[in-house]
């Protein structure tokens, strides 16, 4: 079978993988296995972090976002969100953890200093700390929660984010968008910011044999819905298609730069098919 | 004749009048008293006000030179949604109730008059090539918001599209910035929302070609009252209401970026 492709309409989203696949938690549903322990994609250092950024503001970028892992855990990451932010908005997806008294002054002082917002993304997965700390981890509920509140404390209006994989344990009545709302006006969090994702068929949630993509499928279908027609990648081994499928050797376009990154991508994975069939996309 | 059609020395442009006819005949009863040689407006003619209907005569005899929004692109061609571009339930959900309305309420004739618009215009001020549109040049409902728009993207924008001025709204917050070179791009703001600062005043904007570019933006002061009570009147959503009132925003208001969200009051 043929496997069908994205045409890139224009680079607009630039993902860096700062820390690889490095991370302080070791969530049961991660969409890239990520963990303290052996990760299978190593950080990035700061001159190529730097370089991509440079490359993507000389291609006309709207913005960057930085994961991992977990992208506090690089060494120099408060001086690579001051570099992003120079020249675009930029996003962190983080945990939380790290996030000190001390980090989230000097991240209140980056978004001060900036024209552009930048927009902290603290992942929650159940309102029920025990329940989410099944998931991610001892302590992760009440590490990401102190997070929200220093960061909200401070202006930053972060944005919490979720998956839906607790969706069924839930309690029942009020839909799971408005229960996590419900958590952050509780913390006395008045802008309350939530995002939800669904669960994706790759890392610790790889599965054999899901449905793939076909040609068929993708007739007179509007790329653009498909975040892979505009975005892509800098993780460990060059530049990929696609945030949920980064350092897997299907999704890699370019083994240097983003300007050689700039062609159809393949949609090969199963997970192609939750973008497809959800239109969701990782970006705030 | 140039790519860009006529050349203006003074123009006034606005976006954004969301059913708001009553804002509508205040910004040109306004522009009456700023020796402006032509107005404009960058699209969504529909939206969370009452009576769409009533903008359409109002456009017309102001001999307002119109391009399409998004919201005129889905009731021209009848689709379901009005292609906000909104990302978040709660955004949505008040965008469909306001959709709906509006497209209920819209004629036939005034959807065709939509759907003939063109979704761009190049014009000429004094040195200027100026390119219009809605959202921005590549996307009619892509939001550039101040804190969002990096001069990256915003110089390319100049130069794919070859242009020295880029005019657009859809956001509903005014802003300008010149970029090197002497181009300059500008979010004309919105007349038919007061834009989230707790000011009841709705905003257009002026282009002079003098020495340099001047951009000024204009506040407009309209009768909100009677828009009020005619919103109440269609049994138009109390948050639609408040934010006419009040000059905050309510709803639809998930989609802002961190900057601007911290400046509002919800
Ligand atoms: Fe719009």
């Amino acid at each position: 079978m043929t496997t069908p492709s994205t045409p890139l309409l224009e680079l607009s989203t630039l993902w860096i993988q700062v820390t690889g696949t490095w991370c302080n938690l070791t969530c049961t549903h991660c969409l890239n296995s990520s963990g303290p322990h052996n990760p299978w994609l190593k950080s990035l250092d700061t001159e190529m972090v730097t370089r991509y950024i440079k490359e993507g503001a000389d291609l006309g970028i709207k913005e960057i976002y930085y994961t991992g892992g977990e992208p506090f855990l690089h060494k120099d990451m408060l001086l690579l969100i001051a570099h992003a932010l120079e020249v675009v908005p930029t996003t962190v997806l983080t945990n939380g953890i790290l996030i000190t008294d001390q980090v989230a002054d000097h991240l209140a002082a980056l978004a001060q200093n900036s024209p552009y917002s930048l927009q902290i993304r603290i992942s929650i997965d159940d309102v029920d700390p025990d329940k989410n700390d099944r998931i991610r981890g001892k302590g992760a509920f009440a590490k990401a929660v102190r997070a929200l509140e220093l960061l909200h404390n401070r202006g930053l209006l972060p944005i919490l984010t979720a998956t839906e994989i607790l969706r069924d344990e839930l309690p029942e009545g009020r839909g799971m968008y408005e229960q996590f709302r419900d958590l952050l006006l509780g913390l006395g969090i008045t802008k309350p910011r939530v995002k939800i994702m669904p669960v994706l068929p790759t890392g610790r949630m790889e599965r054999e044999g899901g449905p793939l993509l076909t040609p068929e499928m993708l007739q007179g279908f509007d790329f653009s819905l498909l975040q892979c027609s505009e975005t892509r990648v800098v993780a460990e081994g060059g530049v990929y298609a696609c945030p949920i499928l980064a350092g897997l050797p299907g999704a890699r376009l370019s083994a240097k730069s983003l300007k050689e990154a700039l062609k159809p991508c393949d949609l090969y994975h199963t997970a192609c098919v939750v973008c497809y069939e959800t239109g969701m996309t990782c970006k705030n | 004749m140039s790519r860009e059609g006529k050349e203006y020395r003074r123009i006034a442009v606005f976006g954004g009048i969301y059913n708001n006819y009553l804002a509508l005949e205040a910004t040109l009863e306004e522009t009456r008293r700023r020796g402006v040689e032509a107005l404009f407006c960058l699209g969504d003619m529909g939206a969370f006000g009452p009576n769409p209907d009533r903008v359409f005569p109002l456009l017309e005899h102001g001999k307002v030179l119109a391009i399409q929004g998004n919201y005129d692109q889905s009731l021209a061609t009848g689709l379901d949604n009005c292609q906000c571009g909104y990302t978040d339930p709660r955004d949505n959900h008040f965008a469909r109730l306001s959709y709906e309305y509006t497209f209920k309420k819209t004629s036939p004739e005034n959807k065709t008059w939509l759907g003939q618009l063109p979704t761009h215009r190049r014009v000429r001020l004094g040195q200027y090539r100026l390119l219009m549109c809605h959202g921005s040049p590549r996307r009619m409902n892509e939001f550039l918001w101040e804190s969002t728009s990096p001069n990256c993207l915003l110089e390319k924008f100049c130069r794919d599209f070859e242009s020295d001025v880029l005019l657009f709204t859809h956001t509903g917050i005014k802003w300008h910035r010149a970029l090197d070179g002497d181009r300059h791009v500008v979010n004309v703001g919105t007349i038919g929302r007061p834009e989230n600062d707790g000011q009841v005043n709705v905003w257009y904007t002026i282009l002079t070609a003098a020495d340099g570019l001047q951009v000024e933006f204009i506040p407009v002061h309209y009768d909100c009252e009677t828009l009020t009570q005619e919103m109440e009147h269609e049994d138009l959503p109390v948050e639609f209401i408040e934010t006419i009132q009040t000059g905050w925003w309510t709803t639809c208001l998930e989609i802002l970026p961190s900057k601007e969200r911290a400046r509002g009051k919800f």
